[in-house]
């Protein structure tokens, strides 16, 4: 197991990084009713760690007995019934999916099959109905019908379920959406925290820590607690002994797009935008998601880039990205930005050293 | 007069033979009330260039706009009109094609030989029908050149009728729904023909109902196979033709009709292939008719000329046959349109304007050169490829043909461009029946090779512009069937925006060389990571430890590298078992995890005990 899971906190009390937000759930939860809930922040920052200790304070210990499941629904779609398949995490008194598995068809997975989960509820010991939870991943990335039919479904049972979703940013959920759950806002924890956490793991797990070694995973890690510690264990297994000048392993992929930025620096030709687009294909093949591509390849040509040029190329990057979404395939604006860079940078180039 | 009116208003099949024989000169009528209404006197119908020209033509043009329509089943509908054909020089209605049809080995534009060689080969097999001889010929080539007409001329030259295998009429599905509710059973076309081959094998031709006739030979003529669809059914044809060919008695020629290359993804065109190839091994005699020359297309279309008397140039044959690409009824249907129109226009530029007309004698032919293959030609297409190829070798015309038009409309220096050396882009991609999205993305693979070495500017315009084409192609993703105009213009925009973006964008074309056009890689990109993301996110339950929800990108961001890291003993390949195996050595402090084959439940046991 990894020492993300192994050391993640299972309850409320445990919680280390959002203590005062853990309270006030608790208290949320204890004391009354608990509406439906929309947590929000970036990666890394526990969310998912909240939700399931939250869950655990509502129902106890039998909320982490989990199976998942993979079923194929059947939903009937006006003239036909389509099959979608949809893996689920479930307890008996919550389940968690993401319905942005499902692809276009998530309007479905919102409305029929959420509406089928909150239909069995289970009874309690004194015989009373209780409420179930169902726990929404990616709510984001759901489609606008989806979430419009997302916020009918919310309403119409709310008597019987609570939704907690779950996603990255907000400003992609609906108005509708975020205007009947209660939001609770994550944060991404500081350099300190993140400290904090990995010398409590490496006092559990017996680690002589060297001094500002925990500092500079933590300045590598983005502010995201799970890559901090999934980088600290890297190094746990690289080299024992930890010394506090051992290299903390890059991602690969960030250091693919470190290599495709040097390559861009040293040649403007459509050759080399050619070559560039093969490693971007590399890129793309294994899943790293198109936007996170174009904000680190900007952020690794910014490091190398004279001032006078940073707010030009700055500027095209988010003109290009937001095209990106507009659009389907990514590729076509990956590279326009990367070209429009070339061009740029050619001519400044050309300018200044003639 | 009121009788006649009614027989011409009656054009069925039925009525052919009345039709012919006491209204000779008048043929086509199928407009019905439109020829009810011009010809309610038929005296004057017999002078109509005469008198009222201007009328005449109008009705004359729209007859012309009807006749493509009804191509197709010409054959049916004037089946009985042929006897007008003797009318040569009047003007009487009806299409050329039929009523040139040849009647005589001399008449027929299909080359001499290979007349000679069926004549030949149905000579042999009608004076002495000998058992070795097979009795089956097959004969290939085109649409349109002469295959029919050469067996029935051939045939009328050696006295013999010709039996012909006509496909029965299709039965429409409130037909079937109304027999089959009558009890009658449904047999297909391919049912009926069996049983008509079958018949033909034992009791060779059923010819009980004249005696007389069957003194003369008869020869067998299978013009049209049934329509084949799926492997069975082609099974079934094959077997059937081949049975024919080794056990009939009766000299029987198969039809089989090329398509042309362009269309090989075409099933039915291999399926013809592999026919043609079977009825060769069973015995039968293949003659191959090429398409029709030039040479004897003109001839043709210039007898055809004096005989109508229309005053078609040298010029015009020689273009209308060029154009037909060996097809002469094809030709003939072009000239016959082409002779309707042009009396008021080419005719009249010839009588009154002479000499202009020689002086803008090469704008004349050059505006024909573009004219006609629209509006007389067989259908044009490009292949993608081809059409690619156009827009990537952005081929221009030199410096010079630039100046004429340089005072229309001022242009910054940069933004001026060469005309193009080829058709509108767009009409291009009509012809090439060009899809947005794969235009896009073959434009997008391959344009990088086709610029110039430093030209990165160019580089960058290009990719904008596929970047717009991406976003109109996907502007209405996901929207309801309903929007579907909206959905096409966008599509076409789409393209067109792809296309003039590469054209406008490449504004230093290199030198044309060979280029290979390669498919997009793209494609397989989207595959491959298709297939990733979805094994990714099945592993996502039964790999890590502890079944959660994580983001699928945090999946590919974070934990496959530290999974890499972790496993390096393990070359690339993520199998998560052995990764798994491997962290659990490393974390000797954790107690040994049961790492059965069934990851799923041991983790979930391994949740009660955390």
């Amino acid at each position: 197991m990894l020492w993300v899971d192994k050391y993640r906190p299972k309850t409320l009390d445990h919680v280390m990084v959002h203590q005062d937000i853990a309270q006030n759930l608790k208290k949320l939860v204890t004391e009354q009713d608990c509406p439906h809930l929309l947590f929000y922040g970036p990666p890394g920052s526990g969310k998912k760690t909240l939700i399931m200790a939250l869950i655990r304070q509502m129902f106890g210990p039998s909320a982490e007995k989990v199976k998942v499941e993979n079923k194929t629904w059947k939903v009937d779609a006006g003239s036909r019934t389509l099959d979608i398949e949809l893996t689920t995490l479930s307890s008996t008194n919550h389940v968690e999916l993401s319905p942005s598995d499902a692809g276009f068809q998530d309007r479905y997975v919102v409305q029929e099959i959420i509406k089928e989960i909150a239909k069995n509820r289970p009874i309690d010991t004194k015989g009373k109905r209780g409420f179930k939870v169902l726990v929404l991943n990616e709510v984001d990335k759901l489609s606008r019908e989806a979430q419009h039919s997302l916020r009918r479904t919310m309403e119409k049972y709310s008597a019987y379920c609570r939704l907690i979703l779950c996603c990255n940013s907000s400003s992609k959920v609906t108005e509708a959406i975020r205007s009947r759950c209660l939001n609770v806002r994550i944060n991404a924890p500081t350099d300190e925290e993140i400290v904090k956490v990995l010398e409590f793991i490496g006092n559990k797990e017996g680690l002589q820590l060297p001094s500002g070694f925990a500092a500079r995973i933590a300045d590598k890690s983005n502010r995201s607690l799970r890559r901090a510690i999934l980088s600290f264990e890297t190094c746990r297994v690289q080299q024992y002994p930890l010394t506090s000048k051992q290299v903390i392993p890059p991602m690969d992929w960030e250091e693919y797009i470190a290599e495709i930025a040097s390559d861009v620096m040293k040649e403007q030709s459509p050759k080399r935008l050619f070559q560039v687009r093969g490693k971007l294909y590399e890129l793309l093949i294994n899943c790293i998601p198109p936007e996170i591509i174009l904000k680190r390849l900007l952020y690794e040509l910014l490091k190398k880039l004279d001032a006078e040029l940073k707010h030009e190329v700055c500027h095209w990057a988010a003109y290009y990205e937001h095209r990106m979404c507009l659009g389907q395939k990514a590729i076509f604006h990956i590279e326009a930005f990367v070209a429009k860079f070339m061009s740029i940078y050619k001519s400044f180039l050309i300018a200044t050293f003639g | 007069m009121g009788k006649r009116n009614d027989i011409v208003v009656l054009s069925s099949d039925g009525e052919d033979d009345d039709c012919s024989v006491s209204s000779s000169n008048r043929s086509y009528s199928k407009p019905k009330s439109r020829s009810l209404v011009t010809r309610s006197n038929p005296r004057g119908a017999k002078k109509p260039r005469l008198s009222g020209s201007r009328s005449h033509l109008s009705k004359e043009s729209s007859n012309a706009d009807e006749i493509r329509f009804f191509c197709e089943d010409f054959d049916e509908v004037f089946n009985g009109f042929k006897v007008s054909a003797g009318f040569g020089g009047s003007n009487t209605k009806g299409l050329w094609v039929d009523k040139y049809n040849p009647r005589s080995l001399e008449e027929l534009a299909v080359h001499k030989k290979k007349v000679e060689e069926v004549k030949v080969w149905f000579e042999e097999r009608l004076r002495s029908s000998k058992a070795e001889l097979s009795n089956v010929l097959v004969i290939t080539g085109q649409t349109g050149v002469g295959k029919s007409a050469t067996i029935h001329a051939i045939a009328s030259h050696l006295g013999a009728s010709v039996c012909e295998w006509s496909t029965p009429t299709p039965i429409i599905w409130q037909e079937h729904l109304h027999n089959s509710s009558t009890g009658i059973n449904y047999t297909s076309k391919l049912d009926e023909f069996e049983n008509f081959v079958e018949r033909i094998r034992k009791y060779g031709l059923n010819l009980s109902s004249s005696t007389e006739e069957s003194k003369s030979a008869t020869v067998l003529l299978i013009d049209d196979l049934p329509v084949l669809n799926g492997k069975v059914s082609f099974q079934r044809l094959q077997n059937c033709l081949h049975l024919l060919v080794q056990s009939t008695r009766i000299p029987t020629t198969i039809l089989l009709t090329d398509y042309s290359k362009t269309d090989s993804a075409d099933h039915t065109g291999r399926c013809l292939e592999e026919l043609q190839l079977c009825l060769e091994s069973a015995g039968a005699c293949k003659v191959a008719f090429n398409p029709i020359t030039n040479n004897a297309i003109k001839k043709t279309l210039s007898r055809i000329c004096r005989q109508e008397k229309c005053n078609a140039t040298a010029e015009q044959i020689d273009l209308i046959a060029k154009v037909s690409g060996g097809d002469i009824r094809q030709a003939i249907t072009s000239l016959q349109f082409f002779c309707l129109k042009p009396d008021s226009m080419h005719s009249l530029s010839l009588r009154d304007t002479t000499t202009t007309y020689s002086r803008e004698k090469p704008d004349e032919v050059s505006s024909m050169d573009d004219g006609f293959p629209l509006q007389f030609g067989r259908d044009e297409t490009l292949s993608l490829f081809h059409a690619l190829g156009k827009f990537l070798h952005n081929k221009r015309d030199s410096e010079n043909a630039m100046a004429l038009d340089q005072d229309e409309f001022p242009l910054q220096q940069r933004l001026l461009r060469l005309p193009l050396k080829m058709d509108a882009p767009e009409k291009i991609l009509c012809q090439a029946h060009g899809q947005a999205r794969p235009i896009a993305d073959f434009l997008h693979e391959n344009v990088l090779d086709f610029l110039s070495e430093d030209a990165i500017d160019d580089a960058w315009a290009v990719a904008s512009y596929l970047g717009d084409a991406d976003m109109l192609i996907s502007t209405f993703r996901g929207m309801l069937a309903r929007y579907n105009e909206a959905e096409n213009v966008l599509q076409s925009a789409a393209a067109s925006v792809a296309v003039r973006g590469v054209l406008f964008g490449n504004a230093h074309p290199l030198p044309s060389r060979w280029h290979a056009i390669r498919r997009p890689k793209l494609w397989q990109i989207e595959q491959s990571s298709l297939r990733n993301k979805n094994e990714m996110v099945k592993r996502r339950f039964n790999g890590y430890s502890r079944p959660s929800f994580s983001n699928f990108s945090v999946v590919t961001m974070e934990y496959t590298p530290v999974f890499k890291w972790l496993g390096q003993g393990i070359s690339g390949g993520l199998e998560t078992h052995q990764v798994l195996t491997q962290c659990n050595e490393t974390n000797d402090n954790f107690d040994k995890m049961s790492l059965d084959d069934k990851e799923s439940e041991s983790t979930d046991d391994e949740i009660e005990d955390w």
